[in-house]
């Protein structure tokens, strides 16, 4: 009887990782990382996205408990009220609710020219099912350069998606918002004749580069949020975000 | 947000495109189009179609509106909107409320009057009744189906309250500490001084901006009614709805922010309407508090930059007519600099800044038109991030040794830091430590052993841990040897393992040969192995040491390998549990293991199981005294049920027996 070494396998989501990380190391990016517990300077405000706005709806977010609550406020959490969710207080962390933060923690440490990808685990408080976990990964991408364009942001793209779905897949923008990009855009992949919502994307907004210590006269950039949970079970076929997270090998080593 | 197609078309003289076609026009050029319903009026034969439509924070401030909605339609296609702005009616009383405004920073505007209506209504007006069912919203009575009407037509908010149920005066001020309000709905809220109400001499009558309250609540009855069209400033309004869970229509487009211009439009339409519906109705003096009138935002626009930040040609006189469709002046800064200067609507809060400008040029003229370009070349490659490198380093040796990569939940039942409102209960904290996860995930992936056809289990993760004041990188490791062989323990594994990459992490990257290796090197070969079988490593530290020492110019991507993702497809794995048989025969010794096999699944046919066998594998030979003995192990699953041992034993006897019938000798 044959006797060999089972392979190890690499987690579906690293093995997209890596790809992309080729694909977008041959165009001059590196990797950047940052913390996956963010201060809400750089989760929020330094994006653009100031307390009080309707805009900080777009996500929902775990706030950690401050163990500096005052005995007021310790009243507001047992009610389980919202207001603990527009206290001016300065040492809030969250669960990062994007990659995007690191856009911030890059740009305040790196002077442009910037190409940086970001994979990294995000997190949103909401209810979990077959598309949805409170915890993902994301693949956020930032370009900072002198005359950067949307077509430059649309040529990544499709050198991305081509890469990894063929060399027939078409990439679409349509208009969205994102407090952090102006213009922004949802970006669409044309992949066996459907076309299937990937991502959001833009220009970054010159406040985000403001916050960051970046002259926006000077510099501009894109940026993209991807979920590498939807490019991978697009990619893979696989039908329940769940089963990425509970650590089966009788999916890990399907791959 | 709901917008209904038959209202929409109110805001042209020529048909707008339809419903399908509206819906592809908005995304491309827009918003997005969630759903669309229909829905029936009634009395009429007439139908209408229903949108559903997702506004963002930006399109918000003129987008929550029917009107708004419209106008995007009149930029999309060029078709002309009509004036539809009504006429102002006339005062023929003299009454006026008297209204005190505490905060001006607070309430931007407060318009109000006094109508008095005769003769008494207790129906809606057939259209208001039959556009306000098509998106949903339930008839009240007249005059609060007209002002409802206003907010869903234009996106000013209104309020009625009932002239004689108001004691003394207005006031828009700051609640007191622990005044109390019933709301509409019956529900009680007692107030803090960080929100703001309209009250009377009494105590509040509404919650600015969010919520009217009972006291001063109009009937069909009310004869004498003071009308409200004011404007609230976004985060006080978004405040106080948020922390008493008031959100409203009106409070979501206060948070959201309209102009203080839109509450005349707001007050004109309202109380023409009322004419029209009421012919006898007497109007009082509009009261107008409006301290610091809104000024018009103007933008310098260098057609330039529209090519510089797009990446496509836009023919001027076109990016001119778009703008001019969305009721933007656009004038000559001077001849010579060819710039624009751009007079924005008040209504457009959206558009501050030249960026604003070039997006909404961008989705009217179509992105479609965009060609796609790489950013330049560059003439060296990247720096390799050297915690990357690392932690990629790390997962090649792991898995050359036959550890598979698991990524599990970061949220756990207990640890350091805790979120504030969590999912569940066992889900309220940041994990400590990867070692539980880990463990657990062991003994799943131990129970499926037979069926990964492993006889071990060896997995690893690499993830970020949380501790009350830092966050880290870490390592686990984890092996459960399955099939026992002696001498071997799952420690033993992982043993081999740490030392494996102890030599191999670090090789050719660094400088010197100096103590920097030992660090890492060492961090593997000392580390403590757990007697659950794993072991846990903080890579922050090693990263740093590795940053710090290794030459990054020589760490390249080809050292990493990286290869494309796997081409394979995901199988489905059934949820129900496997049952496992072995079986053992003797056969003459020229007889080949595939003769033996088609056998056995000639049994499995006859007992019609094809589809319940899910692995199988020749796990012993041997041979003695001119026979050769060969062992099977066979899986049976079902993807519907879970099968019962009566089911497999009735399996193994027709195996069995298609066995014999070959004169083999099962053992």
């Amino acid at each position: 009887m044959e006797k060999s070494q089972p392979v190890g396998r690499l987690h579906p989501i690293t093995q997209i990782i890596r790809q992309i990380y080729s694909i977008f190391e041959e165009i001059g990016f590196t990797v950047a990382d940052g913390p996956e517990l963010e201060d809400e300077f750089h989760n929020f405000d330094a994006l653009n996205i100031p307390k009080d706005h309707p805009a900080r709806d777009m996500q929902d977010t775990f706030w950690i408990k401050n163990q500096k609550l005052n005995i007021k406020d310790q009243k507001l959490e047992s009610q389980g009220s919202a207001l603990l969710d527009v206290q001016n207080d300065q040492d809030r962390m969250v669960l990062r609710t994007h990659t995007s933060s690191v856009q911030i923690r890059y740009l305040e440490t790196h002077k442009p020219p910037v190409r940086i990808i970001v994979p990294g685990k995000v997190f949103r408080n909401e209810a979990t099912d077959a598309t949805h976990e409170a915890q993902f990964f994301q693949v956020e991408a930032l370009y900072v350069d002198k005359n950067v364009s949307m077509a430059h942001l649309k040529g990544t793209l499709e050198n991305m998606f081509r890469k990894l779905y063929g060399p027939d897949v078409e990439i679409r923008f349509r208009p969205s918002f994102f407090s952090f990009t102006e213009p922004s855009v949802e970006v669409d992949m044309r992949w066996k004749g459907k076309w299937l919502e990937v991502g959001g994307a833009g220009l970054v907004h010159p406040n985000v580069l403001k916050a960051a210590g970046v002259d926006p006269a000077e510099w501009q950039g894109f940026a993209f949020g991807f979920g590498l949970d939807r490019i991978a079970m697009l990619k893979f076929g696989i039908d329940d975000i769940r089963y990425i997270y509970n650590g089966d090998l009788r999916l890990v080593n399907q791959f | 947000m709901k917008i209904s197609h038959n209202w929409l078309q109110t805001y042209f003289d020529k048909p707008i495109p339809s419903t399908k076609e509206l819906e592809a026009l908005f995304a491309a050029h827009s918003f997005e189009v969630e759903d669309i319903n229909e829905a029936g009026w009634m009395g009429s034969g007439e139908t209408d179609s229903v949108f559903e439509i997702k506004v963002l924070p930006d399109m918000a401030h003129y987008c929550l509106s029917h009107e708004g909605v419209a106008s995007e339609i009149s930029f999309i296609t060029g078709l002309k909107m009509k004036n539809r702005l009504a006429s102002e009616v006339k005062v023929n009383i003299k009454d006026e409320p008297k209204v005190k405004v505490n905060d001006p920073k607070f309430c931007r505007r407060y318009m109000t009057r006094i109508v008095e209506v005769s003769p008494l209504q207790t129906h809606s007006p057939p259209w208001i009744y039959n556009l306000l069912d098509s998106i949903g919203q339930r008839s009240i009575s007249p005059i609060v189906d007209i002002t409802n009407y206003v907010m869903y037509d234009i996106g000013q908010p209104l309020h009625a309250f009932a002239a004689d149920k108001v004691h003394g005066s207005l006031c828009v001020r700051p609640a007191k500490d622990g005044e109390k309000i019933v709301l509409l709905d019956g529900r009680e809220l007692i107030l803090t001084t960080s929100d703001n109400v309209i009250a009377d001499d009494e105590g509040p009558l509404v919650v600015a901006g969010a919520k009217g309250g009972k006291r001063a609540e109009i009937s069909e009855q009310t004869k004498r009614i003071i009308i409200e069209s004011a404007n609230f400033e976004p985060t006080v309004v978004r405040r106080t709805s948020t922390k008493y869970d008031i959100r409203s229509d009106s409070s979501k487009r206060f948070e959201n922010e309209i102009t203080p211009e839109l509450a005349y439009q707001g007050m004109t339409n309202a109380c023409h309407l009322i004419s029209k519906y009421y012919p006898d109705a007497k109007f009082g003096p509009v009261v107008d508090i409006y301290p610091a009138k809104t000024k018009q935002t103007i933008i310098e626009f260098d057609p330039a930059y529209l090519e510089e930040r797009l990446g496509m040609k836009i023919p001027l006189d076109k990016a001119k007519e778009i703008l001019e469709r969305m009721g933007i002046i656009v004038s000559s800064l001077c001849p010579t600099s060819g710039k624009w200067s751009l007079t924005i609507p008040y209504k457009r809060l959206d558009l501050v800044i030249k960026e604003d400008i070039v997006e909404e040029i961008g989705r009217i003229y179509g992105y479609d038109h965009i060609v796609g370009i790489l950013p330049p070349k560059l003439p060296n490659p990247p720096t390799m991030n050297p915690g990357f490198y690392l932690c990629e380093k790390i997962k090649n040796i792991l898995t050359s040794k036959g550890f598979s990569e698991v990524s599990l939940y970061t949220l756990v039942e207990k640890g350091e830091v805790e979120t504030l409102k969590p999912l569940a209960k066992d889900k309220a904290f940041a994990r400590p430590d990867l070692s539980l996860g880990m463990a657990a995930c062991l003994e799943r992936n131990a129970l499926n052993a037979d069926l990964l056809g492993l006889e071990a289990i060896k997995i690893f993760e690499i993830g970020h841990i949380f501790k009350k004041d830092s966050e880290e990188i870490h390592l686990a490791i984890g092996a459960r040897q399955i099939k026992k062989v002696k001498g071997l323990k799952s420690e033993n594994l992982i043993q081999e393992v740490l030392e494996t990459l102890g030599k191999e992490v670090i090789t050719s990257h660094s400088n010197s040969q100096d103590d920097s290796d030992d660090v890492i090197s060492k961090a593997f070969l000392q580390a403590k192995i757990q007697p659950t079988g794993i072991v846990e490593i903080n890579l922050s530290e090693l990263v740093e040491s590795f940053a710090s020492k290794a030459d990054l110019k020589k760490l390249s991507l080809k050292d990493l390998n990286f290869q494309p993702a796997s081409n394979k497809r995901y199988t489905k794995f059934s949820l129900y549990p496997f049952i496992v048989r072995d079986i053992a025969l003797f056969v003459p010794e020229y007889i080949m293991s595939e003769t033996v096999w088609q056998t056995i699944e000639k049994g499995i046919d006859k007992a019609g199981a094809k589809e319940l066998l899910v692995k199988h594998s020749l796990f012993d030979v041997f041979k003695k005294d001119g026979k050769t003995s060969y062992a099977y192990r066979l899986i049976f699953q079902s993807f519907e049920r879970t099968l019962t041992d009566d089911e497999v034993a009735k399996i193994m006897n027709e195996i069995n027996g298609a066995l014999k019938a070959e004169g083999w000798e099962v053992r």
